[in-house]
Parts: structure tokens; sequence; C-alpha cells
């Protein structure tokens, strides 16, 4: 095969036949090194000190218990939106709608108490349900349109992100608005109503909800046959067609996980973190989850790992910005520095650059 | 009835030359066959770079709307080096722009925020401005919505009828060939980025100094994806973009008109209406599209020289 080469200016590029593993990693672990580091210069420029970051993002979230704690309860939903981001992307689905499926997620778990649907010891499987249902509800639209009528699932998806958003604005300014509470949301759930703690700091079972759902996506893409088939489908979609797979009924599977599992998020944060529906309930998990996905390269274990860290940067952050006053874009900042550099570190895995005299 | 209608009417290009200029904008880019999906990030950066220069130079316009062009040549030239230059995944790269630009601006924002500006006014033409009807709907708009037709019929003209549009259209159709007859596929691709991004800079910047007078963080409120739906609805022609921009500048000039006579439509409800429309608007594209979209063959795609496809 002859080698494919082109020239940007006094740089050549050569096409790579093929990369050994360890060069891979390293490129890979360079490219976030560079995003860390110009986020860190990003935040000593907004006037933070530099011992302050390594005790903020460091000592105080990973080594320490209550910062632990913090860590592993945002870590729950963030495998949660990083696991839907990776069931979709392996289809080729640009599922971006994740904020609007997690909003929904959480409506259907508000549902069942505002209308107080069954008996008090059975809602919070209710709400389990309620969550699933509401996500996987959000994202059949787009998939529909996708899969029926080539509507591009990024616009898609991406507009129902503000109309979730605004029909809750509708129903905290409205019929579910708490009277009683100080900003807008609605009432607090009741003790039945929450998922139970497991006794260090606001850990709640959720969290092993969501390993649970790790494992079982883990199972579904490595060693099913339908995981088979969404690999299949996400590398190549005509042959796939060609071999009698069944390519838009693996789609629209691959796409309804996507969808329950962002449902799931939007429970977890609901039922056991903010024991009600507000505003603020999806913000930035939208973001986070594509994030993940994309450093994980769309594999369930490197999402659990991936989204670990990602815990540790949202609690950090949230801190630092607490301390020093910084507005909330802080995290979608650095989130978004590293991802660019990390798709930076695709050129240098596709291309070998040489300097040309 | 009647007066509703007129001052509906006469708010709609405010609303409509935002979405117009950027989806012209994103025309060029998708054009050449690179798929820009950071036109919201731009637009905002674009918005936020107008206030910002117009405030701290003083209320100079000028220099706002050069400033909100700027700030769209400089997104866009990243945009543009990271997937022409780079040849990067188009998706994943447009995101994080659209991510970093709402950061960024977030971040260091804070000192201008919700600061009143005067920004565009109406031109006033003596006699024409009070014709009735008329004198309200066509003589008695701001500079920018007069300029945006020249602007539209030189790309127009440009992509259509010169032969360096050809050229741009045939690295987008067809970059093999493009390259082939000799034309620079990196030169055009980064060429059409740039320019492109620094129409939806303006967009952003009149968004700002125009229909909202204001900076607010993610001020955009999506109408940066709305142009991207914009342009696959005018399956990719400058004439179609701009009556497709009217459309939905007329819908979103429609919810102040609503509010201001008083009718009882549930605030967020009607807020959702652009949205709403546009996935209708999509679906109706997808429903009539039998025999294709109009999309330039290669878009998103990024071309290596004897890469495999």
């Amino acid at each position: 095969m002859p080698s494919r080469t082109l020239a940007v200016g006094r740089v050549s590029l050569e096409v790579r036949q093929g990369i050994e593993l360890w060069l891979h990693g390293l490129i890979v672990l360079a490219s976030i090194v560079v995003g860390l580091g110009v986020s860190v210069l990003l935040l000593v420029v907004s006037g933070i000190d530099v011992s302050n970051i390594f005790e903020e993002f460091i000592v105080f979230t990973f080594f320490d218990s209550a910062g632990l704690a913090d860590v592993l309860l945002e870590w729950a939903p963030l495998i949660l939106v990083g696991l839907s981001a990776a069931v979709a992307f392996r289809v080729q689905f640009w599922n971006i709608g994740i904020e609007g499926q997690f909003v929904w997620g959480a409506i259907g778990t508000t549902v069942v108490m505002i209308y107080d649907i069954g008996p008090g010891w059975i809602q919070i499987y209710l709400m389990f349900l309620g969550g699933i249902i509401g996500g996987m509800a959000w994202i059949a639209v787009p998939a529909f349109l996708r899969l029926r009528l080539q509507v591009n699932e990024i616009i898609s998806t991406l507009l129902l992100n503000y109309i979730a958003a605004l029909f809750v604005l509708n129903q905290l300014f409205g019929a579910w608005q708490d009277p009683a509470a100080v900003y807008y949301k609605t009432a607090q759930f009741a003790d039945y109503q929450r998922l139970p703690l497991i006794g260090w700091g606001q850990i709640h079972v959720g969290l092993f909800i969501a390993l649970a759902a790790a494992l079982i996506v883990w199972l579904v893409t490595e060693r099913s046959r339908f995981g088979a088939y969404m690999k299949f489908v996400g590398s190549n979609p005509g042959m796939a067609l060609a071999s009698g797979i069944p390519v838009t009924l693996t789609i629209l599977v691959a796409v309804m996980l996507s969808g329950s599992l962002s449902g799931l998020g939007g429970y977890l944060v609901a039922s056991g973190q903010e024991y009600a529906l507000t505003i603020y309930v999806a913000i930035g998990y939208g973001f986070s989850g594509i994030v993940i996905a994309f450093l994980a390269r769309n594999n369930p274990a490197a999402v659990v790992v991936v989204s670990f860290l990602m815990a540790g940067l949202y609690v950090g952050g949230e801190s630092i910005q607490v301390f020093y006053g910084l507005p909330e874009a802080l995290i979608g900042l650095i989130q978004s520095i590293i991802v660019i550099c990390a798709v930076g570190s695709e050129f240098f895995v596709r291309y070998r650059v040489r300097w040309m005299r | 009835m009647v007066e509703f209608i007129v001052n509906w009417i006469a708010f709609t290009p405010v609303f409509a030359v935002p979405l117009m200029l950027a989806s012209i904008g994103l025309i060029i880019n998708e054009r050449a066959g690179v798929m820009n999906l950071c036109a919201e990030g731009i637009m905002l950066v674009g918005a936020f770079a107008g206030v910002v220069v117009y405030i701290e130079s003083g209320n100079i316009l000028a220099l706002g709307t050069l400033g909100a062009i700027a700030a769209g040549l400089v997104v866009s030239a990243l945009f543009a080096f990271m997937v022409v230059t780079m040849r990067l995944n188009q998706v994943v790269a447009g995101i994080a722009i659209v991510f970093f630009a709402s950061g960024l601006t977030g971040l260091i924002g804070n000192p201008w925020t919700e600061r009143a500006v005067e920004g565009f006014t109406k031109v006033d033409m003596g006699v024409l401005s009070t014709i009735p009807v008329l004198g309200k709907i066509v003589f008695s708009q701001d500079l920018m919505v007069y300029a945006s037709v020249p602007i539209v019929y030189f790309v127009w003209r440009f992509l259509h009828r010169s032969i360096p549009g050809m050229k741009l259209r045939a690295v987008g159709e067809n970059p093999q060939a493009a390259d082939a007859a000799g034309v620079s596929i990196e030169f055009m691709r980064f060429g059409a980025v740039v320019t492109g991004g620094a129409l939806v800079g303006l967009a952003g910047g009149y968004l700002a100094l125009a229909a909202s007078k204001i900076w607010v963080e993610d001020m955009t409120h999506g109408r940066g994806w709305i142009a991207v739906a914009l342009v696959i609805f005018a399956r990719w022609r400058p004439g179609r973009a701009v009556l497709g921009a009217l459309l939905f500048g007329g819908i979103e000039a429609l919810i102040p008109r609503i509010q201001a006579v008083g009718l009882a439509v549930p605030q967020y409800l009607l807020l959702m209406m652009p949205y709403l429309v546009t996935l209708a608007v999509l679906t109706y594209v997808g429903l009539v599209s039998r025999t294709g979209s109009g999309a330039p063959g290669a878009l998103g795609l990024p071309y290596v020289r004897e890469d495999r496809r």
C-alpha cells in the first residue's frame, strides 16, 4: 500500500497505517494534560491561587471524607448520562438531548409525587419507572423523526432541550409550584418518596443503581449479540443492512436505552438529591454526558472511571465557584477545553507529523 | 387588528435579520463541505463582543458591529483550524466550541451583564416613514436590515454566479474532483468557514445590539441551532434561507406582540413556539424530500487526499 501524505505549509502529514496502543494512550493522555494545563492557566488568570486549585480539586475532593462523599454523590448521575451518550453514539445517533431526557426523567418522577399515585410504599418504585418512561418518551420523538424521516437528530434533540426546560418553568411557575418555597420548585418529596441514604454524607442507593446500570450496559454492549449488532451498525450501517442485521431496530433499541438512562439520571437527582423538581435539576448534565462518553470512547467501563473524575471536577469546581464568586459557566468551560484538546489528539493519532525542509 | 398586524410585520425584520445572516453564513460554510454546528457559540461570542466593544468605545455602533464580526472571525478560525487544518470530527468539535463559547462569555461577561444599550435605532426617512402601513414596515427599519439585502444578494451572486463560488461549491460536492482540478481544498474550506463565521458573529452582534439591546449570559437561546435547521429547510440556498428567516423572525416577533396586547397565553408555552415550529419545519422537510435533501455531497467529511471514504 502506498503511503499517503499531504502537506500543510511546511508540515507534512502522513496517514498512519496503524498505531501502537501505548503511543495512542500516550497521545490521548498528553492531550488531556494539555487541557488541564490550559484550564489551570485560566483559573490562575481568573485570580485563583495555584495552591488553592490543587487543594480544591485534589485534596478536598478525593482525600477528604466529606469531599469524597460529595464526589460519590455526584458520580451516580454522571455515570448514567455518560452511559446514555455512549450507547447512542455507538450506533452513530448523536443524542445531544440528554439534558431534555434528564429533565423528563425528573418530571416522570415528580408526577408520582404530585398526583400521589399508588400506595406510599410502592411510590419510590413507580418513580423509578416514571423516570425511565419520561426519558424514553422524550427521545422517542427524535428517534422516530430520524429513523422514518431522516431528520437530523442533533438539531431535534437539541431543540427538545429548550422545550423541556420551558415546560418545567411553565409547571414551576404554575400548577406545580410550592407556595411555601422561597424559590421556584415543587413541594418536597415525602420520606418514603426519597432514595434511602447509605449513611455516608448524602450518598444514597442511587449510586448502586448507577453502577448496576453500568454493569448491565457493559454486558449488553460487550457480551451480547445485540452489542455486536450495535458495533456493526455503528461502524458500517450499509454493510450491516446488507448482512441482514435489523439496522433500524438496533438503532431504535439503543436509542431508547440511551433515553431511559438519561431519564434514570433525572430520577436519581429528583428523588435522591433535590427531593423536588427544580429549575436547576438538569443543568450541565447534558454536555457532561457527551464529554464523558467522548473521553471514554463510548466504552461503558471507561465511562465509570471518567465520570468519577468528572464528579471530582464538579465538586472541586463548585467549591471554587462559591468561594471566589465565579459564575456557574466555569465547569462547562473547563470541560469544553478538555474536550477540545482531546478531540485534537485525534489528529496526532491519525497522522504522523513531520517538518519539511 | 390591523394595527396589531402592521406592528407585527414591522417588528419581524429585527428578529429575522439575525437568523438570516447566521443561516447565510452557515450556507457559505456548508457549501464548502464543512458541517458547522458551532453557530450557537459563534453568535454568542459575537453578541458578547458587540455589546462589550459598543459600551467600552463609548457607544460607537460601527465599532460594536466590527467587534462582533471580529469575534466571529476569531472563533470560526479556531473551528476552521480544528476541522479543516487538523481534520478533526466536525460534530464533536462544533459542539465543544458551543460550550466553550458559552463558558467563556459566562466567565468573563459579568461586568457587562444586563446593561441596557441603545444600539441600532430606526432610520428616519422623513416623509417616507410617515406613509401609513408601508412607512412603518418598509421605511422605519434600522441600518442593518437594509444592509442585509445587499449582503444576501452578494453571497448568492458569489456562490451561484462566480468562478470562485463555483469552486467553493465543488469543494463541498466532490473534493476529490476539485482537488484534481487544482482547487486548494484547505484554502477554500478555511476561507468559507471564516467568512461564514464572520457573518454568524455579525448576526449575534446584531441580535444583542438591535433585538434584545442587552447582553445576558446564554442570550442566543438556541437561535444558532435554529439557523442550522434553517439551512436544512433552505436546502442550502440563500434565497430560501431568506424566506425561512422571515418565517421564523415572524414567529419570534409574534411573542412580544402577543404579550403586548395582553392575551392570556401562558408565557413559557409561548416561548416554546420557535423551537416547536423549527421541529415542525424539519419534519415537513423530512416528509416532502423524497429526492434527497439538497445537502452538499461531502458535507461533514474531512478531506484527506487519497483517503478512503
